[in-house]
């Protein structure tokens, strides 16, 4: 009888206490996940406002040289202008098709060329040797009063 | 199934590391059980935000800029932009206050209790190290966010530093990286705030640590004369332990309640052109220092007053720091009265001339 | 009654004398002149009708029997030349430029004088003409400008009402123009100052009256005053800016003047009610219009109905050129409908309101466009009307909320920026409504509802993001104070099992 009871009472105090140490561990998960998720969330980079862009001015026709070419900033993207050997103004997306390298212009070939893997773009954008799949985009140019300025290509 | 499994792990680390050691060695670590108990927490709480400072100071890092022209932007853009940016901020600036706060606390008790005297003098000096480490790593961190309280803060604190004699100009010119508080002061106190002090804390805090390790727990000046069996005392492990984990979880409620309720604010951005703004005072556990400074005459014989009253502090808490030397009665077991006077005046100028500080502008 | 005989007695010797020693024919005048040797002698020996003799028989002051020495000094009873010549006896001849005017001076600057001569004209006319730009400018810092000859004349002075006179209204302009038409003699004075006044004026409503010789119209010391005369930066002066309307007034808020011609009288009162007005002065802003900036000044004409626009566009710049582009235009000059007047009014112009625009009863569009199935302006009017007042009230909304936001404690202040541009993009969309175009205007409007959008969205963020915090804060409070309870009879029983 005795036995009986003081059994009863061990195992009634080990679940009890089996109870609380589940209680405990469940309690203790909810509070790691409380300090967690805010740990998370920060630590995720927050969305950046991209500026919007229409319009690049990039100085004076003389800045540049004939047959030359730079990459400017438009906006987030790299934007590719040259001066052609007439002194034509032109510009590209200067993200290579391919694997969004930075591509140059090569004045040896006459070409838009991307070192990556050798990819190359004919002075339309278009590619015509190498990984690049698709024709770089065109940017649109103006110039006024000597100034060249970037447009983005109206939809 | 559940316990064989933390058994098979713990078998397992065991195996390698020797965990019966530790725990033993934990299981027989006691804290003294009597009516001063509750003031043994302090240490562990101020070691908790320490633990929180370096946490959430990590993760500010992540996105605070240290110069001129984007600290204060940085600030502002983790506290709008960063999801939960605001609450890892204001509890670092919450949990910095209460740190200094738990250790002004956790170091009066030990005064108090003496826990200073032989053999634990060491442990003593690495916590007088530690605090003030604590008052730097305020000092210089609330000029990050580069706003323009923090500017005058830090122009006022560092006029002070100049004041030194001898010395003064050097340190003034050291600690500001030039002649005024610029964006060298910034990046100077950035890097003493982010890597110099944290650097030269965890040295000392291991020291600490591992002296409290190796002595044990103080125990009360009349437990001398006590059998052992007569000496009530818990176990480190687990009792104390849960105890204490107990508070912690406590203490990081009450952080994230001030953290919500009052974020930390942050003023207009620093402009060495702007006019100090009225009301301007250093953090609180500097005021009292700056208030009773105010009320020292300009000159005192031939010594300027705020010179003087630097060299008093100076030499106030090099005292306060060399008790255990000047103290010779309680090592011999005799009670010292003049130590408590000593404290209690201490305390009291403190609170006095706090409060005043805020009362009076 | 003795005195008078005494007094008597002596002219009739005094006469007598004269009469004995003038043999030459005697000019009934001269006789009223009592005897003036030196007029007697000078008019012989001219030789014609401008030289000073002659012309000073024509003078006033000879009239008034003031004789050549009462200027050039001398004894004109006496016939001898050395004698009546004598400058022992105060004879100065040729009256120098420094000191001609002083003998103006010494009796037109005493009233008693004055009287004595029976005139009672003003006796201040030396005071204003010292403080005025004629007498204070000078070359040679000894000589002004102008004295009182250069305009009076000098043997030949008239009363200002006698039409010979130079200072006689209708003759005035001329006179002016000696001068100021002048650009070798202007530009030693003020090389920057027109000289085309004169023929401005001629071009002018008040010139061609004038030249008919109407003395009622303005003419230059009209405006400008005469002994006075002061810098037109001079705010003192009656042509400074602030001043003009008031001048204006003086002649065109005279019912009767006006009623003469013709032209209403209540143009000042509108003006002064007017936004131009409120500008000039009540915020003393000299660059308001004032009367002369639409009509001119020397050439004060009212601007025809087609070049209304030209002249409010001076200033309102773009809404004039886009009202030029406007389908209005055209519209509004074949059916003589005098352009920016026809909405704004004219010299009542008051602060244009969004009420100007839309298809309420008191707005202008419905003055010309009808509710009818073929009138495109009347939809384009109500269209506008109402983008307006949803872009204001979308502001509103977005004010109020990021108001919100702000005192719940929420850092707004991005879209609190981005917010007060709206007041711009309405300022400029009010200035395309000139241009009557649907797109134009949406697209500048849009603009506006995209910040709106955004900044509304920003503000119910903000109060969203509160909540989420407080509700956050009560999810960790309760986890925490479970595992705290958890912990705490955790911590009794490991304490009672020891």
């Amino acid at each position: 009888m005795t036995y009986k009871k003081k059994n009863q009472i061990k195992n009634g105090e080990k679940t009890r206490r089996d109870f609380l140490n589940i209680l405990l561990s469940g309690g203790f998960i909810a509070w790691v996940g409380a300090v967690v998720y805010p740990l998370i969330s920060y630590l995720r980079p927050p969305q950046v406002e991209v500026v919007k862009v229409n319009s690049v001015n990039i100085g004076k026709i003389t800045d540049m040289d004939k047959d030359s070419g730079k990459i400017i900033k438009f906006g987030n993207d790299p934007v590719i202008v040259i001066k052609l050997s007439d002194g034509e103004f032109r510009a590209f997306s200067a993200s290579c098709t391919h694997l969004d390298c930075i591509v140059q212009y090569r004045k040896d070939y006459g070409q838009i060329y991307c070192a990556c893997h050798n990819g190359r773009y004919d002075l339309h954008g278009r590619n015509i040797s190498g990984p690049p799949p698709a024709p770089l985009a065109k940017y649109e140019i103006a110039i006024k009063n000597d100034e060249v300025t970037v447009y983005k290509p109206s939809a | 199934m559940k316990e064989t499994f933390n058994k098979k792990i713990y078998n397992a680390l065991n195996e390698r590391f020797q965990l019966d050691n530790l725990v033993s060695f934990l299981k027989h670590k006691s804290v003294p059980k009597y009516r001063n108990t509750i003031w043994y927490y302090f240490g562990g709480i101020s070691l908790l935000l320490f633990i929180v400072q370096v946490a959430t100071g990590i993760l500010l890092i992540m996105y605070y800029k240290g110069s001129e022209d984007l600290a204060y932007e940085s600030i502002k853009f983790i506290n709008a932009k960063v999801s939960f940016g605001w609450l890892i901020r204001s509890i670092h600036s919450w949990s910095a206050n209460l740190m200094i706060l738990a250790v002004f606390v956790h170091m009066f008790s030990v005064y108090f209790l003496k826990a200073f005297r032989k053999p634990r003098e060491l442990t003593w000096y690495t916590g007088v190290i530690l605090l003030f480490l604590s008052m730097g790593f305020g000092f210089s961190g609330y000029l990050l966010p580069w706003d323009q309280l923090a500017f005058f803060a830090t122009k006022v604190g560092t006029d002070i530093a100049g004041q030194l004699p001898f010395v003064g100009d050097f340190l003034l010119k050291l600690l500001r990286g030039g002649e005024d508080v610029t964006g060298a002061t910034l990046s100077r106190f950035f890097g003493l705030h982010v890597a110099l002090l944290p650097g030269v804390f965890v040295v000392f805090l291991s020291l600490h640590l591992i002296f409290i390790q190796r002595q044990g727990m103080s125990e009360p000046e009349d437990w001398k004369n006590k059998k052992e069996s007569e000496k009530t005392t818990i176990p480190f492990f687990p009792n104390f332990t849960v105890h204490d984990l107990l508070i912690w979880l406590i203490v990081i409620n009450i952080l994230a309640i001030l953290a919500t309720f009052f974020p930390w604010e942050l003023g207009p951005k620093a402009d060495a052109f702007v006019s100090a703004p009225v009301g301007i005072k250093p953090e609180w556990y500097f005021l009292f220092m700056f208030q009773s400074l105010k009320y020292i005459p300009a000159k005192v014989w031939l010594i300027e007053g705020e010179l003087l009253g630097i060299l008093g502090f100076g030499l106030a808490g090099l005292l306060w720091v060399l008790v255990p030397f000047w103290d010779s009665k309680t090592p011999k077991g005799k009670r010292n009265k003049i130590i408590n006077y000593v404290g209690i005046f201490a305390i009291s100028f403190i609170i006095i001339f706090t409060i005043l500080g805020y009362l009076l502008d | 009654m003795y005195k008078y005989i005494i007094y008597l007695f002596l002219s009739l010797i005094i006469l007598n004398t004269s009469f004995a020693k003038t043999n030459n024919k005697i000019n009934s005048r001269v006789i009223q002149q009592k005897a003036d040797e030196c007029l007697t002698c000078h008019f012989d020996n001219e030789s014609n009708n401008n030289e000073p003799a002659h012309l000073f028989k024509q003078d006033i002051h000879f009239s008034k029997g003031i004789a050549c020495a009462g200027c050039h000094g001398g004894d004109s009873s006496k016939d001898d030349m050395d004698e009546a010549m004598d400058k022992n006896k105060g004879y100065i001849g040729i009256l120098s430029k420094e000191e001609r005017y002083q003998v103006c001076v010494k009796c037109h600057s005493d009233p008693n004088k004055m009287k004595s001569f029976g005139s009672n004209i003003p006796t201040d006319q030396f005071e204003k003409l010292k403080g005025s730009i004629h007498f204070i400018k000078s070359v040679n810092a000894v000589t002004p400008i102008a004295d009182c000859v250069t305009c009076h004349s000098v043997h030949n002075i008239a009363s200002v009402k006698d039409p010979r006179s130079k200072v006689y209204p209708a003759n005035v302009p001329s006179l002016c123009k000696s001068c100021h038409s002048n650009p070798t003699f202007m530009k030693q004075y003020n090389p920057s100052l027109p000289v085309d006044q004169y023929e401005k004026y001629r071009t002018s409503v008040h010139g061609k009256q004038n030249l008919k010789g109407d003395a009622k119209v303005a003419e230059c010391v009209s405006c400008h005053g005469n002994h006075d005369i002061l810098s037109v930066k001079n705010s003192k002066s009656p042509v400074y800016p602030s001043n003009v309307p008031q001048l204006c007034s003086t002649c065109h808020s005279d019912k009767n003047l006006m009623d003469k011609y013709k032209l209403p009288h209540d143009q000042y009162e509108n003006y002064k009610g007017s936004i131009h007005g409120e500008a000039l002065f009540v915020k003393q802003d000299l660059s308001a219009p004032a009367c002369n900036d639409c009509h001119g000044n020397h050439g004060a004409t009212p601007p025809g109905v087609e070049s209304i626009s030209n002249v409010c566009g001076t200033c309102h710049a773009f809404n004039a050129e886009l009202f030029a582009k406007s389908p209005h235009k055209k519209a509004f000059d074949k059916l003589k409908y005098p352009e920016c007047i026809t909405c704004h009014s004219n010299h009542k112009i008051v602060h244009a309101t969004d009420e100007l625009l839309g298809v309420a009863k008191n707005s202008k569009c419905v003055q010309c466009h009808k509710n009818e199935p073929n009138d495109k302006g009347f939809m384009i009017a109500a269209e506008m009307k109402s983008l307006f007042d949803s872009l204001e009230s979308a502001d509103k909304i977005s004010l109020d909320l990021l108001k919100s936001a702000s005192q719940k404690g929420m850092d707004v202040s991005e879209a609190d920026y981005s917010l007060k541009q709206i007041k711009q993009i309405l300022i400029q969309a009010r200035t395309i409504t000139h241009l009557s175009d649907i797109k134009e205007f949406k697209d500048k409007m849009d603009e506006g509802f995209i910040i709106t959008n955004k900044t509304k969205q920003a503000g119910l963020d903000a109060i969203d993001e509160f909540y989420f915090r407080r509700y956050g804060l009560g999810i960790a409070t309760i986890i925490i104070t479970f595992l705290v309870v958890l912990l705490y009879i955790k911590t009794k029983r490991i304490d009672k099992k020891k």
